[in-house]
């Protein structure tokens, strides 16, 4: 069989655990990733299976959004936890529809890379269009609503974005569930919660742990806590006591497995979200939805 | 510092290129602030203005800021509306080639009285005789490109193995160049009206020279826009930054020697005479053309149908017999272009060799006169770029590849590289890439390579087989021919060669 269920995982992601008042950012982790954040950008280096991923990601999004297409004339906002470089958050920048990007990592190396990077593309430079902030989630609104008070309506509680994505960083979060809650005030009402991460299996522990870290040394020893990940079903038992959210099937939940193919790229593939790599989608209520 | 060896990763380019960019980062001296477009053509030949048509066309890419850059003055490339004469210019379009002028709407502005399909192939050795006749309905026949792979070593015509798009329109369809580019610069007329409101966004640039090709400045300072890893075109017009830059620039393509892509191959030492003939067989639209082409010691002569009693000549030949020819009176070229089509090469005396011994086919036209002004020739070589992508650069037709034209594949190559470039920066865009990037580009240069590999080593091995005069070879070969015209499989290979293999 050559069909492997791939560890990507980022090299280095946010670790952020909901402890107020001490910061959630775990330093440790921090420094122990900033090592690797000339990568980022590096075609062939570590980070290569990601910038394969990406294109999947926007795929899934995409379909997430089909339950009620947004108006092409209505341009959404974005905000995307734990940035890394920047390769979603740069991407979801380009799509035309998009009306801003708000990228943020507490990693600042991670930021400094992704901000050098942005230079390179004058698109990405036009004023608003995406905005790369080193914070956790829990700060944010310490950012936001400063940045924010010259907007239209002046708004007294913190911005809220349309779309919410968190690539490959819960199975970095040690206690998740606070950690998707604290996310959810930041989501407009209809808005979509979209991340992926990789599910607790045998499989996915042979893939992850033992293959990619300790025999093939694909991504640092010590990235993954195997014991920290959650299988679909958990998450959406999550979002099931979140009253705020819809988990209809479709119109409020998706999932998507998605395996590595060797010499041929990313996949979907059926089922495959309970062993390995998945997408999961989760919708707001409200707005007539 | 750490940072700078950090910038080098990040922008990491594959080593051929680095040469050039860092040489050149240093020289820049830009003052103001370059134009800035997502994608800038270089080359407004029948390959570039299809690239550009295709974005044009599609909702994906529609929006792209596009700039065309040709030297020439394009409007002159019209056709005449004269129907007796035809441009020495001509091609024949595969299905799969016109399939894609149709896709993007431009082959409906084309002047179908100027085109002419033809519906079967005879090929003939002119050293031994042996033939072998195509006809479409052999394209159905599946495995042809494995047989051919087998037959000539080291071929990787596996590698393009697709299933053949069977059509209505015959093995090709003979069209002049001309007729195709205003075709063309009609539908992006036609689009430019249909979208004025944002007229913006594409820029012909007509009858200006490129100048020269640089990396855009260092930035000034740590936070602003850093273009010096963008390719910056100067102009006599001024100076156009590039997210991507497309050479469909030809064969000397300067796109591509900016990128200081090596281009290898070799000179065939053979001219390609070209002619607009006159044949003493009238047709009309309903009847069913052939094409033929005869193999001689000195590289093969085809004939090839146009509307009428118009065919269009491409007769490859040694330099000597090429200049030769083309200082001939036109009853004389006229004669010697029978004689080639004829007579046993040695004996070169018509009437002292039986026309049946030759391989002539029933039926062949006799040629009448030679349209005044036509004849034309062309050096022939080989060049096949080692890469067609680099970081914001990418290369197209004639700029990526020449090959002989005995297959009559040159510009649909080149038309099958633009649908696909087209589509891959599709997908870019659909997925919110940077579509200079190799994650958009990386894509089209795997699957056309590969592709456009195979259709050139077969071609290149055929004009070698069929390159020497005498001696074994000529043995092997019309043998060779005679085996295959019973088995039927080579005669599909060469089918789906001419007909264009997808
Ligand atoms: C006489 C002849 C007969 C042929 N017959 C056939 C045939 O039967 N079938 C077939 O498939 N192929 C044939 N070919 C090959 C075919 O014509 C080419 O493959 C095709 O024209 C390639 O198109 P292109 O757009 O890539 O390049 P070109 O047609 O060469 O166009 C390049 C364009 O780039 C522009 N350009 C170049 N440099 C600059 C610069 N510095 N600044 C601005 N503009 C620039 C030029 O003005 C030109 O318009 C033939 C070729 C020749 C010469």
């Amino acid at each position: 069989m050559r069909l492997l269920i791939a560890s990507t995982t980022k090299p280095y992601t946010t670790a952020t655990t909901p402890q107020p008042p001490e910061s959630s950012v775990n330093h440790t982790e921090v420094s122990h990733f900033s090592a690797l954040a000339a990568s980022w950008w590096d075609p062939y280096g570590s980070s290569r299976l990601l910038h394969l991923m990406n294109p999947l990601r926007h795929d899934f999004l995409r379909r997430c959004l089909s339950a009620s297409p947004p108006d092409p004339a209505q341009k959404l906002d974005i905000l995307d936890i734990g940035c890394g470089g920047g390769i979603f958050a740069e991407s979801a920048a380009r799509l035309s529809m998009a009306q801003s990007v708000t990228a943020i990592d507490p990693t600042p190396e991670c930021i400094a890379v992704a901000k050098r990077h942005q230079r390179s593309d004058p698109l990405l430079m036009e004023a608003g269009r995406l905005n790369y902030l080193q914070t956790s989630i829990e700060e944010l609104h310490n950012h936001t609503t400063t940045a924010n008070s010259a907007g239209a309506r002046g708004d007294r509680e913190m911005k809220q974005y349309d779309i919410i994505t968190l690539f490959e960083v819960i199975e970095h979060i040690r206690r998740p569930y606070p950690f998707l809650s604290s996310i959810l005030p930041h989501l407009k009402p209809g808005g979509w919660l979209i991340g992926s991460t990789i599910a607790r299996h045998p499989v996915s522990w042979f893939t992850t742990k033992l293959m990619a870290e300790d025999v093939l040394g694909l991504v640092p020893r010590g990235t993954h806590e195997w014991s920290q990940y959650l299988i679909p079903g958990e998450i959406r038992e999550w979002a099931r006591r979140e009253a705020e959210l819809n988990t209809s099937e479709g119109l409020g939940w998706r999932t998507m497995g998605v395996v590595y193919v060797p010499g041929i790229g990313w996949r979907e593939v059926r089922g495959s979200e309970e062993v390995g790599n998945y997408f999961f989608g989760v919708r707001k209520r409200g707005d007539g939805v | 510092m750490a940072s700078t060896a950090l910038l080098r990763r990040v922008l990491a380019l594959p080593p051929h290129l680095r040469r050039s960019v860092y040489s050149s980062a240093t020289t820049y001296h830009g003052a103001s602030q370059p134009d800035i477009y997502d994608v800038v053509c270089i080359g407004g030949g029948p390959v570039g203005l299809s690239f550009v048509s295709a974005l044009r066309s599609h909702p994906s890419t529609s929006a792209l800021r596009v700039a065309l850059i040709d030297s020439q003055d394009l409007s002159t490339a019209r056709t005449t509306k004269d129907t007796e004469t035809f441009s020495n210019r001509c091609s024949s379009l595969t299905p799969a080639s016109l399939r894609f002028l149709k896709q993007i709407g431009a082959w409906e502005h084309a002047k179908k009285e100027r085109t002419q399909p033809y519906h079967a192939m005879d090929v003939w050795d002119g050293v031994s005789g042996s033939k072998i006749h195509f006809d479409s309905v052999d394209q159905q026949q599946t495995g042809l490109l494995d047989a051919v792979a087998e037959m000539i070593p080291g071929s990787r015509f596996q590698a393009s193995r697709r299933k053949y798009e069977v059509e209505d329109v015959g093995v090709a369809t003979m069209c002049e160049n001309a007729n195709t580019t205003s075709a063309l610069l009609q539908r992006l007329h036609e689009l430019d009206e249909e979208r004025s409101k944002d007229r913006l966004i594409f820029d012909m640039l007509e009858k200006t020279r490129v100048e020269s090709i640089d990396l855009g400045p260092e930035s000034k300072d740590k936070e602003s826009l850093d273009l010096s890893q963008w390719p910056i075109v100067t102009t006599s017009h001024g100076r156009i930054a590039a997210r991507l830059l497309v050479g469909a620039d030809g064969a000397n393509s300067p796109v591509r020697q900016f990128a200081d892509i090596p281009s290898p191959g070799w000179d065939y030492n053979q001219h390609g005479v070209v002619a607009t003939l006159d044949l003493d067989q009238q047709s009309t639209a309903q009847n069913l053309r052939t094409a033929y082409q005869r193999f001689l010691p000195t590289g093969p002569v085809a004939l090839l149908p146009l509307p009428g009693n118009k065919a269009s000549l491409v007769w490859s030949t040694t330099p000597q017999h090429a200049a030769k020819l083309k200082t001939l009176s036109r009853p004389d070229f006229t004669a010697a272009v029978n004689a080639a089509f004829r007579l046993m090469p040695l004996a070169w005396r018509e009437n002292a060799t039986p026309a049946a011994s030759t391989g002539l086919p029933r039926n062949f036209p006799r040629i009448a006169s030679v349209q005044e002004g036509s004849i034309a020739s062309f050096p022939l070589r080989m060049r096949h770029a080692d890469t067609y992508t680099g970081h914001r650069i990418a290369l197209i037709g004639d700029a990526a590849h020449t090959i002989h034209p005995l297959a009559g594949q040159g510009l649909n190559l080149g038309l099958a590289d633009a649908e696909y470039l087209a589509q891959r920066i599709a997908y870019g865009v659909d997925h919110g890439m940077d579509v200079g990037s190799c994650w958009t580009l990386d894509g089209y240069n795997s699957d056309r390579w590969a592709k456009n590999n195979a259709v050139i080593g077969v071609v290149d091995k055929l004009s070698k087989i069929y390159g020497v005069g005498s001696g074994p070879v000529v043995w092997g070969r019309s043998a060779g021919v005679e085996v295959l015209e019973r088995l039927g499989t080579l005669k599909g290979w060469m089918m789906g060669a001419a007909a264009g293999v997808k």
